[in-house]
């Protein structure tokens, strides 16, 4: 392994692509990677070598570290309630995970493919919230779904084919009109580009739909107890949050390893010039990959709108934040890394906050991206280029 | 046509209210108010009060209500000759500015300067902040300037109350002024609520565990830690608190919480833009069947959308919260509305209604207070303005410690701090998806809470 490259040098293949602005890259793929514990220079490891130490051992095994830390607050919750109160906090936190992970998706996916931190992300999340609302309500899918089994199933798949199809659109076309000229600009551009977008669309969703919580109607569609053990009630509602996220993401794992498409985002992601010079359509290719983010995030919106029944206009903000944390923890480009990473922030946001008090949840995941951005800026799992997309 | 004679009429009522309250106000003075009393009708020359009140920017719903408010007391008294021979000159003055796009502490610290450097000026009516009031205080009490103000429910203001110490309350009572003040309030405070929110909690709804939880922000977090002192005085446990942010969305890891620790009653201080009502919600989601408590934050419309918006469409029923008594239900009130109605009839809407925002008749009580104020300072004056406008001022704040008011409000009259005595509040419970009043309860100055009849 090579780790004792200095973080300025360029990549070489980027290099073949001299016209995709290397110059201007901001921070390049090592800057990403491990650094290794003695890399900073000779006077600095005669200096401070027992620090130097400290920090080799904590970004060596910082997932094993992280992982314990976890674990004991799962324990103290079981301490301070028992183990009705881990179980339904387990719950609590599977579910917020599932609602994390489909955001974080499309986060990971957009940074593998153009490296753009996508923050108008999380509003495309919302908005989804609210064309799933339009979509149900001009179809009367409501009425659909509570007529019986039958009718869940078919108000499901319209509303969620539909739904994912116009996020789908609203991604691509925020693409197109916001990011592809841009491509190749210094990547700030870009980058306060996405807040902007963020704020369109946030103000978009003000004046239409004001400043209240917007009932989705969507609340009752599912309800009922699907089992219950040891006092934790665990409803279909849950099983399905957690469920379609699931089914969702393993998909997406056979679309990228299994189909041509999934190929050409693999190799765009890799080396956008390279893929050029093999024949494959740039364009099309990372539009796909909005489109399909955007579509996982309106999966997400559904879901979400499902298990709580309130929508509002700021809603992804603070959901997208959390989410794109996700992602950098699971290694930020790597899909199954924002998955898991998903499911770790949902888990650390509720034990968290059950244990240290609810004012803290936040904090605390925000303590976890500045610690992972300390000793692993690659994250959990890594940037596999290989299966990043 | 008729219909004008009838507002007439009303306004003319009105007036008559006003006069026969006030006839009972000031002893001293001749009760004959329709002549502007004995030694009145000789008063000569102009005396002036003003309104400082946020009118435009995000507060343009707020402020402008209890400024007409004000200004029809004033215009009432001019045209009844309350000060006999002397007339009112009013000055209404906006404490917003564009850089806070409303309510401004800057702006109103440089009004009420402006005001107490005008010698003519003896009175204000406002502010509507509390933030507003921490800068007003000072200037007003410095210059001897009387100010009474229709809205700011902040207890920090004039009591040092333990709470007001707190970090975690955002009252920055280091800015507090010190010296003896000039300020007075027709609504009652956080502190007033609190205390009968405790008592409801413990002697009402018999829970004696509570899980609190609020939404970061001055007016709910200080209520909801206000709660917790008084509930534990009053026997209660707090087994629980989570303090999250405004925007939080989903509660089920705090309710989760609350069933482990054996919570009776969940106590939510905040508003229904901050949760109140998804707390609701998400006690439902978890099975929780326990009663919610808050204050007046969560006491309207948006709740009960909120509460029904999750897979019960019925969580709302049951629900919970104190809010100030409905003024316009009160007898007392009618007059004003009507005459408010009938004055301001040509203003845009909603500005032509006085029932459109709570506040309008705390604006028209506080500036007939400041009124009759003034009259009794005129009257033990021989009837005239004394010469010396610091000597007047004092007149009318010394005359506002007296103050026995009965007004649209009911019968204010003010405590050795400033706040008024007239504290009640309502408790309003959900049935069959509307707030429905329960109980009125008020709390007396030794913190002993009782219901009013």
């Amino acid at each position: 392994m090579n780790n004792e490259t200095e973080p300025a040098a360029e990549p070489a293949p980027r290099a073949v692509g001299a016209q995709v602005a290397t110059p201007y890259r901001l921070v390049s793929e090592e800057g990403l990677a491990p650094r290794a514990p003695t890399g900073g220079g000779a006077a600095a490891r005669r200096v401070l070598p027992a620090f130097r130490a400290a920090y080799g051992f904590t970004s060596q095994y910082f997932p094993a570290i992280l992982l314990v830390a976890i674990a004991l607050t799962i324990l103290g919750v079981y301490h301070s309630g028992g183990l009705t109160l881990m179980g339904q906090q387990v719950r609590n936190a599977l579910v917020l995970g599932a609602i994390y992970a489909l955001i974080a998706i499309g986060y990971t996916m957009v940074y593998g493919i153009i490296e753009l931190i996508n923050f108008a992300h999380g509003d495309v999340f919302a908005l989804s919230g609210f064309y799933a609302i339009v979509i149900a309500e001009a179809l009367g899918l409501d009425k659909l779904a509570t007529s019986g089994l039958g009718g869940l199933l078919v108000a499901l798949i319209v509303l969620f084919t539909l739904s994912m199809i116009a996020a789908g659109l609203t991604g691509m076309l925020i693409e197109r009109v916001a990011y592809r000229r841009l491509r190749d600009a210094p990547r700030v551009a870009p980058l306060i580009t996405a807040i902007g977008v963020s704020f369109l669309i946030e103000g978009f969703l003000l004046v239409f739909f004001g400043p209240d919580n917007v009932a989705t109607n969507k609340a009752n569609w599912i309800t009922g107890n699907a089992f219950s053990a040891g006092g934790v009630a665990v409803g279909f509602k849950d099983i399905f949050v957690v469920g379609i996220a699931l089914v969702l993401m393993f998909a997406l794992g056979a679309f990228v390893r299994g189909t041509k498409l999934g190929k050409a985002m693999r190799s765009t992601a890799q080396d956008r010039a390279a893929a050029l010079l093999c024949g494959i359509n740039i364009n099309r290719t990372i539009a796909l990959t909005f489109f399909i983010g955007s579509a996982l995030a309106a999966a997400g919106a559904i879901v979400y709108s499902i298990n709580y029944g309130d929508v509002q206009w700021n809603l992804g903000f603070r959901l997208g934040i959390i989410a794109f944390t996700a992602a950098v923890l699971g290694g930020i480009g790597n899909i199954v890394g924002a998955g898991i990473g998903g499911f770790l922030i949902g888990i650390i946001y509720v034990f968290g906050g059950s244990l240290a008090g609810g004012e803290w949840a936040e904090s605390l995941i925000f303590a976890v991206l500045v610690l992972i951005l300390t000793f692993r800026p690659v994250g959990l799992f890594g940037i596999d280029v290989g299966t990043r997309a | 046509m008729q219909k004008r004679t009838v507002g007439l009429l009303s306004v003319s009522g009105a007036i008559l209210v006003a006069a026969v309250s006030a006839c009972g106000t000031s002893s001293s003075s001749s009760p004959s108010a329709s002549s502007g009393g004995g030694g009145l009708a000789s008063c000569k020359g102009t005396i002036s009060v003003a309104t400082d009140l946020p009118l435009t920017g995000g507060d343009a719903t707020d402020g402008p209500f209890p400024q007409r408010g004000a200004q029809l007391a004033v215009e009432q008294a001019n045209s009844n000759h309350t000060l006999g021979g002397c007339t009112l000159n009013y000055t209404s003055k906006d404490d917003s500015s564009v850089a806070q796009n409303g309510h401004d502490p800057a702006q109103g610290a440089q009004n009420m300067t402006a005001l107490a450097q005008d010698p003519s000026v003896v009175g204000v009516v406002g502010p509507f902040n509390s933030s507003v009031a921490l800068t007003e205080i000072p200037v007003a009490s410095q210059n001897h300037l009387a100010m009474i103000s229709p809205a700011n429910t902040n207890p920090c203001l004039t009591v040092a109350l333990a709470v007001c110490s707190d970090p975690t309350v955002n009252i920055p009572t280091n800015s507090l002024y010190k010296g003896p003040h000039t300020y007075f309030r027709v609504i009652a405070t956080d502190n007033d609520q609190s205390q009968i929110l405790a008592y409801i909690a413990t002697k009402v709804v018999n829970a004696t565990k509570a899980y609190v939880i609020d939404d970061q922000q001055a007016y709910g977090h200080g209520l909801a830690v206000l709660f917790a002192k008084y509930y534990q005085a009053d026997g209660g446990t707090v087994v629980g608190n989570a303090s999250l942010p405004s925007n939080t969305k989903t509660f089920a890891t705090q309710m989760s919480d609350a069933q482990s620790k054996g919570a009776q009653l969940i106590f939510f201080g905040g508003t229904s833009g901050d949760g109140c009502g998804l707390v609701r919600r998400d006690m439902g989601a978890a099975g929780l069947n326990l009663p919610i408590l808050g204050g007046d934050g969560c006491q309207d419309e948006k709740f009960i959308t909120d509460a029904n918006s999750g897979s019960k469409t019925t969580q709302a029923e049951g629900s919970q919260a104190t809010s100030a008594p409905d003024v316009t239900k009160l007898s007392s009130s009618t007059a004003f509305y009507a005459a408010y109605a009938q004055r301001f009839a040509s203003d845009p809407k909603p500005y032509n209604d006085a029932k459109n925002e709570p506040y309008s008749p705390y604006g028209y009580d506080a500036m007939n207070i400041l009124i009759q104020a003034i009259k009794t300072a005129l009257t033990s004056n021989g009837g005239q303005p004394p010469s010396d406008s610091t000597k007047f001022r004092d007149a009318v704040v010394s005359a506002l410690r007296n103050t026995a008011w009965d007004g649209a409000l009911g019968h204010t009259t003010f405590d050795s701090n400033g706040d008024t005595t007239n504290t009640g509040f309502t408790l309003y419970k959900v049935a069959s998806g509307a707030w429905t009043g329960v109980n009125t309860y008020a709390v007396d100055t030794s913190g002993k809470v009782s219901v009013k009849s």
